[in-house]
């Protein structure tokens, strides 16, 4: 399909003036999810931590509601 | 790390008193998912991350909008396909993008990638089911043996009658 046909496709789609065969179409490409694509642990972990680092950022969420400091005995019985 | 579960919805309630754990507990729990379906759409890790970003940081700003039985999953997934949407429109604008999403996206959108998305639902539609399998088999195994049984009866039965009026 051209791009430029797809373009229009699309803007109707976001307008809610899509064709229903249109809509279709595109909700069946939404909707396949076929190969796979897996980063390691360690490549998961750090942008895990850096997506919520940009969050925290742009919220600010721990300068308005700061973590408040667990009682010792917590701690030790989260870790079982 | 704790190990007991928490549902999404008390999660959800403890956001409205601005729990910055339940908010984070939420992301640990769908950022990933969300992050590998726009990377699988968009074919593009900036564009799949700065997605992610955008729906944790709503989910965040509208926590007090959310109505009562808000379902916290089926809004991330719908506001996954929607920025999907709206980011490869706004990369179709874009003529620097043309060339990279005619050879990576619009190849997903012939009638032919189409079809085949669709395959596994139509094959499963298609194939008989388990018991329509046994039936199929009892029918052409056994019928031609409960006929003969059937006949070998039905001689019996006879020899017997005649046996009896002799």
């Amino acid at each position: 399909m051209k791009t430029e046909i797809l373009h229009r496709k699309l803007e109707r789609y976001i307008n809610g003036e899509a064709l229903p065969a249109e809509t279709r179409q595109i909700q069946t490409w939404l909707s396949c999810t076929t190969s796979e694509q897996q980063l390691t642990a360690a490549e998961k972990m750090q942008l895990e931590q850096d997506i919520l680092q940009e969050i925290q950022a742009h919220t600010a969420y721990p300068l308005f509601y700061p973590k408040k400091e667990k009682p010792w005995w917590q701690k030790i019985t989260a870790m079982f | 790390m704790s190990r007991t579960f928490t549902s999404d919805q008390e999660l959800i309630d403890r956001l409205l008193s601005n729990d910055t754990e339940a908010f984070e507990e939420l992301y640990r729990r769908y950022w990933y998912s969300l992050y590998t379906y726009s990377l699988k759409k968009l074919h593009s890790s900036n564009d799949a991350r700065q997605i992610v970003k955008n729906i944790f940081i709503e989910l965040w700003e509208k926590r007090h909008e959310w109505p009562a039985n808000f379902s916290v999953s089926q809004h991330l997934y719908t506001s996954v396909r929607r920025s999907v949407v709206e980011c490869l429109n706004e990369k179709l604008e874009n003529d620097d993008y043309t060339e990279l999403v005619e050879k990576q996206i619009t190849e997903g959108f012939s009638a032919e990638a189409l079809q085949n998305a669709r395959k596994p639902v139509q094959q499963r539609q298609s194939a008989p089911t388990a018991s329509e399998l046994t039936r199929q088999h009892t029918i052409s195994n056994e019928g031609p043996k409960n006929h003969a049984l059937n006949m070998a009866s039905m001689k019996w039965l006879l020899q017997m009658v005649a046996a009896k009026l002799d």
